[in-house]
């Protein structure tokens, strides 16, 4: 697996598209900033959304127990998965009863990081992904790059040429209009036929049992409305206490995400349709370890907005499958080492520390104070590059000892010439710093 | 033990961190119609909607969503928008069937209450729960190709509201 | 005024003359200034590396020099934020100031004899200006204020040109300008050209660290522009 150094590399050798993919994010960044400077209550409703998750987290078990019972009451059937592999078992389970061998899915990270659709190709059933641009890279074999735009990596020639492959449009039509029509009529066979439906879930109502689907296509509902069972996955960490708390999260998740109001379509299932079957599977994975970590919990109350995403410097310009897992950028960071701290032990340090991340995020998760905590915490696990821990002991025991550090100073200064060589990675394309005559401190000795 | 009681037992409750109550101070200065307009959606009066659309239809309860596939212009209720984000409550009480809405291929919704943001919404709303309700704002659309924002994905592709008195 | 220097490891070794600019600037608007000679590094590449554990010889080391001072000033918002946030002596953390912050926040400085007759791209450094709140940050819905272009509003004939993206990262990043060098640089190649377009002739900020990367871009690519620290502006006579 190439590192996120390495590959950001390659994805930057075209440095045209990584300006155009920088570009097209911090776009995404500006919207978001124009709707949130039209509120003067935002940073208030920031603090109440975090208030919010904050209470809820510290009370997960008892909201999730009275989420359960509400939903049962109310015809829908509850799992709970403790890990991946359960929660793939439970969902084919369900599909096998059906005897269902297509479906339709919309958007859901929770199903990405499980690999579903993979388990269940491998158990001979399809999965339609009908978000657009999960369509797109599903097509192209592709993981999303962006859990809220999976395509954004893509330019249109690229969506073209893929729609030219699989679904014959004309060869070298890159029209978005005209691409979306096609795949409007493509995906519009697939919910009229789909018996099964598998979507996400935005926000889960301890106090009524209902969950909250959001998007802009309407293909989560063309799916479920349609559907004789309708499968919802979600992460534990999605439950909010009452409903009047939607109104905070909603007026904040579409303005995060891409600068709108509202998505086009916000669908609350409080009970299953005449005659469906309604199912939830509620799913752990490693979350209750990071809720349990206080350094970490507040990484749970993560909405999926992925303006964090669009603010990141490193994201913008190295692209989501860059991280090498599902969910990038800087969320993505410190919740990924949680579930494999060798595999993403890189993920943590692909970053500046900048802090533009943490003040974006509408729940005010500190994810750049997290990133930091992880780089300790992997660090004592032993996951240091080699030759890193020796170089950093070396580096403790100089600036520990005054007389040290200033012998090591002044060789450095004077052998720095010898930095100017293409091993130095410093070198490679910026010039050293000039080596003044004297230190400050041998200056000021003299004064 | 079942994953239900793995996953409950090694969840802590912590430190007493109180649910911050209702928000309060949020902007109600908002105009509806120009929410509509930023969404997508055209506002026309009871007199221009019988022009643009004569061809619109009603249905009644119906239990096969499917039926509704071939709806080219469908006309249903709101309960109420908002004015906030142009956005609409639909009840599945409201509709022939839940996927009335997205299934046909232009909607027109008629509207007479109006709250200013959705605090007010949710707390016109808060009565005995639909088993079904959506907020809806605008036509369905994606921006998923290079960022180009093309109205009309999988849902209606467009969406016109009537304010009536 | 008592004032204790502090002097971040590599300003000591490859820009002193920032930190005689402090020393200057300070013993000027009247301080007492203390250099303690025995100092070496604030810890932050080590903690920032995940070495917080490694630290404590040089934490002790910045006790033992720092001890009894209430005001430990500063040239790099880093290294400051870093102090703040993670020395274990609880009076160190409360007696720790970068230098603008002094300025404007303790000594309260209302003129200078400064005299800078330059256009200069303002750099906001990210630590000094999210974690030490130096200046307001595109982020966040809230009123514009910039301890940074106060102070340089007190110098005679400065011009301030910003760039486009007014705050975002240069690159720097610590460690991370070598370990992730492709993207390290690009992201400083970026900000260049923001005030290459402004046709400014100093690039000006709050770190050193900050301006030492994009200084090392600009004279690989042959350009005039030259790098700055705020305090040498200041002192600028």
């Amino acid at each position: 697996m190439i590192s996120h150094a390495e590959a950001s590399e390659k994805f930057i050798a075209d440095a045209e598209r990584t300006d155009w993919h920088d570009e097209t994010l911090w776009f995404v960044r500006e919207k978001r900033d124009k709707a949130s400077k039209v509120l003067p209550e935002w940073e208030a409703l920031r603090e109440h959304a975090s208030q919010i998750k904050d209470h809820t987290l510290a009370n997960l078990g008892s909201y999730l127990q009275a989420f359960e019972a509400k939903a049962q009451a109310n015809g829908i059937k509850v799992h709970w998965a403790k890990d991946a592999a359960e929660h793939n078992e439970i969902v084919h389970q369900i599909i096998a009863d059906q005897g269902a061998k297509i479906l339709v899915k919309s958007k859901s990270m929770l199903t990405e990081e499980c690999h579903l659709n993979d388990y269940l190709a491998n158990k001979g059933i399809e999965v339609v992904d009908t978000d657009l641009g999960e369509r797109i890279v599903q097509f192209r074999n592709e993981a999303p790059s962006h859990i809220v735009l999976p395509a954004i990596h893509l330019k249109k020639e690229d969506v073209g040429e893929t729609f030219h492959q699989h679904l014959g449009t004309p060869k070298g039509n890159k029209d978005p209009q005209f691409l979306t029509e096609a795949a409007r009529q493509h995906l519009r066979g697939h919910f009229l036929a789909s018996e099964v439906a598998i979507t996400g879930v935005n926000f889960a109502i301890a106090e009524t049992g209902e969950f909250v689907v959001c998007t802009n296509e309407g293909n989560a509902d063309m799916g479920a409305h349609l559907a004789q069972v309708h499968i919802a996955c979600m992460g534990i960490e999605k439950i909010i206490p009452k409903r009047e708390d939607l109104a905070v999260f909603l007026r904040l998740l579409a303005r995060s995400a891409s600068g709108q109001l509202i998505t086009t379509y916000s669908s609350h299932f409080h009970k299953p349709r005449e005659g469906q079957e309604m199912h939830i599977v509620l799913l752990d994975n490693g979350r209750t370890r990071q809720l349990a970590d206080p350094k970490y919990k507040n990484s749970l109350k993560c909405i999926r907005c992925a303006a964090c995403f669009n603010t990141c410097p490193v994201y913008r310009r190295s692209g989501g499958h860059s991280y090498h897992q599902p969910v990038a950028g800087p969320i993505g960071s410190i919740l990924a080492p949680n579930i494999d701290k060798k595999a993403n032990a890189d993920l943590p340090f692909a970053s500046t520390l900048c802090g533009s991340c943490s003040n974006v995020c509408p729940v005010k998760i500190n994810i750049h104070e997290q990133l930091w905590f992880w780089r300790q915490d992997l660090m004592a696990a032993g996951l240091a590059p080699v030759g890193k821990t020796i170089g950093m002991k070396l580096m403790a025991l100089t600036l520990a000892h005054p007389a040290i550090y200033r012998i090591g100073g002044s060789l450095l200064r004077r052998f720095a010439p010898l930095l100017n060589s293409r091993l130095n990675p410093w070198y490679k394309q910026r010039e050293m710093p000039e080596t003044p005559k004297e230190s400050f401190q041998e200056w000021y000795k003299k004064r | 033990m079942s994953a239900r009681e793995e996953i409950l037992g090694k969840i802590h409750a912590q430190s007493e961190i109180n649910h911050p109550g209702d928000f309060k101070g949020a902007s109600e200065d908002f105009d509806f119609n120009a929410s509509l307009e930023v969404v997508g959606a055209r506002v026309l009066t009871a007199e221009e909607l019988e022009i643009q659309f004569p061809e619109r239809r009603r249905y009644e309860k119906i239990l096969d969503g499917l039926s509704l596939a071939e709806v080219e212009v469908l006309e249903i209720d709101g309960e109420f928008g908002v004015a906030e984000n142009g956005a609409i409550w639909l009840t599945e009480e409201a509709l022939p069937h839940r996927v009335a809405p997205f299934i046909c291929q232009h909607l027109v919704i008629n509207v007479s209450k109006i709250v200013p943001n959705m605090h007010a919404a949710y707390a016109e709303l808060n009565k005995p729960n639909s088993s079904f309700g959506l907020f809806l704002a605008g036509p369905s659309k994606t921006a998923d190709i290079e960022q180009s924002l093309v109205i009309g994905a999988h849902g209606a592709r467009s969406l016109t509201v009537v304010i009536r008195a | 005024m008592r004032v204790a220097l502090f002097v971040p490891c590599y300003i000591d070794q490859f820009y002193p003359q920032v930190a005689v600019a402090s020393l200057e600037l300070l013993e000027k608007l009247g301080c007492e200034v203390i250099v303690p000679t025995d100092q070496t590094c604030c810890g932050q590449p080590m903690a920032n590396s995940g070495f917080a554990s490694s630290t404590e010889g040089c934490d002790t080391n910045f006790t033992h020099n720092f001890a009894g001072f209430d005001y430990i000033v500063g040239p790099s918002g880093s290294c400051v934020l870093h102090l703040k946030e993670h020395h274990p002596s609880e009076k160190i953390r409360n007696s720790v100031y970068e230098i603008c912050e002094f300025l404007t926040d303790v000594l309260k400085v209302s003129s200078l004899t400064a005299n800078f007759p330059h256009r200069i791209g303002l750099h906001q450094s990210c630590h000094a200006q999210r974690g030490l709140r130096l200046s307001s940050m595109s982020e966040r819905n809230e009123k514009p204020f910039s301890k940074l272009e106060e102070l340089l509003g007190l110098v005679e004939g400065v011009e301030i040109l910003k760039p486009e993206r007014a705050d975002e990262c240069c690159g720097f990043g610590g460690t991370f300008c070598v370990t992730e060098e492709a993207v390290s640089v690009k992201m400083g190649q970026d900000r260049i050209k923001e005030h290459d377009v402004n046709a400014v002739e100093y690039i000006v900020g709050a770190d050193t660290s900050c301006l030492m990367h994009m200084e090392g871009i600009l004279r690989r690519q042959g350009s005039n522009i030259q790098v700055k620290h705020i305090v040498e502006i200041l002192n600028h006579d």
